[in-house]
């Protein structure tokens, strides 16, 4: 699995052999990309699980709590069909990389500015919220729409970052394919997670 | 101690345990009130249970096929140089 791994073939002749360099199962980039979202994916459903119960043992069986906001339910899906086409193009991206690697900047970069524009309207709705008078001290309902929420936005943040220096360095040449694979890894996490986030946060 | 000794302290830590039984109030999802708090209880434990031992079937397979893919692309590589 490491690039390092070699075999040594027995020769009969007793001349020392010449290692062969195996070529690795896995880049060690997407490996570690892979290991680092186990253990973001126990994190979220830390968080879904005890949104569950809260929810589930909230009095009278109202949420979200009476006196509180409701939540943009049809704003939101249009954000959420953002990221998720952004996600789609992302993979597009990488099928013109491996065909020709020049040919993947559009789809990449549009990638990103879609991810972006969700980033942006979670904005705009945490403001018109905060205006609405749900805070992270309002409720319970507002402590966990803000702790999930936020801390898939940290994420969104940070993958769009990986995204833009993926970017920068496919305009340079510099790009190569472990590394694509590695940064779109992670923004699969971010895009996949965030309808599971959606069903049990929004609706 | 003797073995008579031993058998009787045996004797008597059986009889307890036998004689006493007791319900265990440690479960946090069996006695929590309302069936919506009891049934979400359950969902989520068995959600975090069975989610890490998903991801770790899951990667393994994954690795496995593509070891072996590699395997066979590495063997064919060499019979067409052999040849």
């Amino acid at each position: 699995m490491s690039a390092n791994s070699v075999a040594y073939p027995v020769e009969p002749q007793g001349r020392s052999p010449e290692p062969v360099r195996r070529k690795p199962v896995v880049a060690s980039g997407v490996l570690g990309m892979l290991v680092f979202i186990f253990t973001e994916i126990m994190f979220f459903a830390g968080l879904i699980s005890a949104h569950t119960i809260v929810r589930a043992q909230n009095a009278g069986g109202m949420w979200p709590p009476y006196g509180q906001p409701r939540l943009p339910v049809e704003e939101t899906a249009v954000n959420t069909a953002a990221l998720l086409v952004s996600g789609i193009v992302l993979f597009l991206s990488w099928l013109a990389f491996r065909r020709e690697p020049a040919s993947a900047r559009i789809p990449l970069l549009l990638s990103i500015v879609l991810g972006a524009f969700f980033v942006y309207a979670q904005g705009l709705e945490w403001v018109a919220l905060l205006r609405e008078g749900l805070t992270l001290q309002s409720s319970n309902y507002g402590g966990f729409f803000y702790l999930i929420v936020g801390t898939h936005a940290l994420h969104a943040v940070g993958a769009i970052i990986a995204l833009g220096w993926a970017w920068h360095r496919l305009t340079q040449g510099r790009l190569t394919s472990s590394q694509l694979a590695t940064v779109a890894a992670f923004w699969y996490f971010v895009v996949l997670v965030w309808p599971v986030l959606y069903v049990q946060v929004y609706l | 101690m003797s073995a008579v000794r031993l058998l009787a302290v045996g004797l008597v830590v059986a009889v307890g345990v036998l004689a006493l039984p007791d319900a265990a109030h440690a479960c946090a999802m069996c006695f929590s009130g309302p069936e919506e708090s009891r049934r979400a209880f359950f969902v989520t434990a068995a959600f975090l249970t069975l989610l890490p031992l998903g991801m770790v079937a899951g990667a393994t397979a994954w690795l496995r096929g593509k070891a072996r893919a590699a395997e066979a692309s590495q063997d064919s590589e060499q019979a067409d140089s052999a040849s």
